[in-house]
């Protein structure tokens, strides 16, 4: 009963203290070739650490945009991590 | 008066000769011209009005002729500011829209033969569609469905997990709803049969088993970068925590109210060293009611207690887990609905664990085929303490399997599983399984 309250107070507590460094960013529309490299690496290294690594063909910009934050969240994967994957897959997608 | 009268005529006749000096000789007094005078003039005025139209059609051309260039130009503007829109069109990436969504999930069928029953059955048919909706980078929905069709025809239906995923920061993110256990791997991550390994949980991270199934509460969740190469993730979670079981077992199953004041709580903390390399370890507790007995029957509450490491090992072709988790709850007064009346239950014991390895077999020579080729080996045990009808349950299990890869979500798998139980009486099991798993 007392852990429990304890618990959340902190939880609240830190909660609070990180709400104001949210970062609502939409997504950038020019590609960055720096971000493109990172990503491709952190894509290698993190996508198949739980299943099969998907070819980017599988999905479009969209979704992809979509299941990275999916995996983003059940992954524990840093959000900057992520944006560069995006950036990778979105590269990747693109018609010549 | 004579004199005055000379004077004026005097004053007259000097203004009027001064006047006469002062207009111009030829105009005040116009003499004939001659004939030739005239042509000479007729001549010069004709040549300057030829002059005047020669400079006129001169600046006529030169106007038409700049009025051409400006139309070239114009068109050549209009032609390049069409090729740079052309080129940022290719550079740039079309745009997304703030809310966009996904249709995922998966689906498997399978059949399986059980030399105890001496039977073989199509089965294991089971179709989880799963929906992701994210406005920007702000918030993500997901909720998945799990439908499985029984053995006597009926579907079972149940919301595997409906959350909010608020996303805080880089390194935050708030969960809210019912989501998958966050307590091990097996749950929250092996569990869907086209990241699964075998077509089953391993022994004791099933239901009824040691793993916690799901909650209903929040969660605040993330990963955090430490130096080039290393993660430390965290998973701290609230909820409303376990009940009874009819087995006498805390169960663990995603209540969408609590049965007392007591809210669970734990997490797990895991540390990726290098991010093919991760070690995690977790905890949950939760307060149990049971019921007041008559007179002095007590206690009438119990904690539920769960912890466990975990660990993976995912570099190349290989794919190397291990888990162990404890499950526990002390003792506690139930109702026996066999007899009808209130027992003490004493301490219940959990234990399960497996280590499992999967290896991508490379190609040989020609054979692009072998690449798609994965023989899968596990063992685990179940143990139990403190219930007879649990502890009937309680065994070893060898897996092994072959899985060929269709597509990196679509399986097709044969596997051999034999279950050798810890109690005498209970005779040992082998099962052949065949399955087929798809993600998307
Ligand atoms: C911590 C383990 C883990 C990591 C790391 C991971 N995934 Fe997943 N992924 C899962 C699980 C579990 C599911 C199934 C989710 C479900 O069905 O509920 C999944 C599902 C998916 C799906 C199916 C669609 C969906 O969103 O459910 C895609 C695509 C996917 N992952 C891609 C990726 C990519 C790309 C990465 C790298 C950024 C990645 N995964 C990293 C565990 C992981």
């Amino acid at each position: 009963m007392k852990t429990p309250m304890i618990f959340t107070a902190i939880a609240l507590a830190g909660l609070v203290g990180l709400i104001p460094l949210a970062a609502y960013s939409a997504h950038d529309d020019v590609p960055d070739p720096a971000q493109i490299a990172r990503g491709a690496k952190a894509w290698a290294q993190q996508c198949g650490r739980c299943h099969n690594i998907r070819s980017p063909s599988e999905l479009t910009d969209e979704e992809w945009l979509v299941s990275t934050t999916h995996m983003r969240v059940r992954g524990n994967i840093p959000g900057n991590v992520i944006r560069d994957i995006q950036a990778f897959l979105r590269s990747s997608n693109k018609k010549e | 008066m004579t004199h005055s009268r000379k004077l004026f005529s005097a004053v007259s006749l000097i203004v009027f000769v001064a006047a006469l000096a002062a207009l111009p000789t030829d105009s005040a007094w116009p003499q004939e011209p001659t004939n030739k005078q005239l042509l000479e003039r007729i001549e010069t005025l004709e040549s300057e009005l030829r002059n005047l139209r020669d400079l006129l059609l001169t600046n006529m051309k030169t106007a038409e002729q700049a009025r051409e260039k400006a139309a070239v130009a114009e068109v050549k503007a209009i032609e390049a500011t069409k090729a740079a829109h052309e080129l940022e069109k290719q550079t740039a990436y079309p745009s997304i829209p703030d809310t966009i969504w996904h249709l995922a999930g998966y689906a498997s069928a399978g059949a399986e033969f059980r030399t105890k029953a001496n039977e073989w059955d199509f089965g294991g048919v089971q179709f989880n569609p799963g929906f992701h909706f994210q406005y920007k980078d702000l918030i993500i929905f997901e909720a998945e469905l799990e439908m499985e069709i029984e053995a006597d025809g009926e579907t079972e239906f149940e919301l595997e997990y409906s959350q909010f995923d608020i996303l805080l920061h880089d390194y935050a993110t708030l969960v809210v709803g019912k989501y998958l256990s966050p307590i091990g791997q097996f749950k929250e991550r092996l569990h869907p049969s086209w990241i699964n390994k075998f077509s089953n949980a391993p022994a004791g991270f099933g239901h009824d088993g040691a793993q916690p199934d799901s909650e209903v509460g929040v969660q605040l969740r993330g990963g955090i970068p430490i130096g080039e190469r290393s993660t430390l993730t965290y998973v701290l979670a609230l909820g409303n925590g376990p009940r009874m079981g009819h087995e006498g077992n805390a169960e663990f199953e995603g209540f969408g109210g609590d049965d007392n004041k007591n809210k669970a709580f734990g997490g797990r903390i895991a540390f990726l060293p290098m991010p093919y390399l991760e070690i995690g370890g977790s905890f949950w507790k939760g307060k149990l009611d049971g019921i007041e007995g008559p007179g002095e029957l007590l206690p009438t509450s119990a904690y539920a207690k769960v912890w466990g490491v975990d660990g993976a090992f995912t570099r190349n072709a290989f794919d190397v887990r291990f888990e162990y988790l404890k499950n526990t709850r002390g003792p506690i007064n139930s109702f026996d609905e066999d007899h009808g009346e209130v027992e003490m239950l004493e301490k219940l014991s959990l234990e399960a664990w497996y280590a499992q390895i999967a290896y991508r077999l490379p190609q040989f020579g020609n054979a692009s085929f072998t690449e798609k080729l994965e023989p899968v080996f596990r063992y685990g045990e179940f143990r139990v303490k403190g219930s007879h009808h649990l502890e009937e349950q309680a065994h070893k299990r060898y897996n092994i399997g072959l899985n060929y890869w269709l597509a990196p979500s679509a399986v097709a798998r044969v596997g051999l599983e034999i279950r050798r139980f810890f109690e005498e009486e209970i005779q040992n099991e082998t099962l052949v399984q065949l399955q087929v798993a798809y993600g998307f």
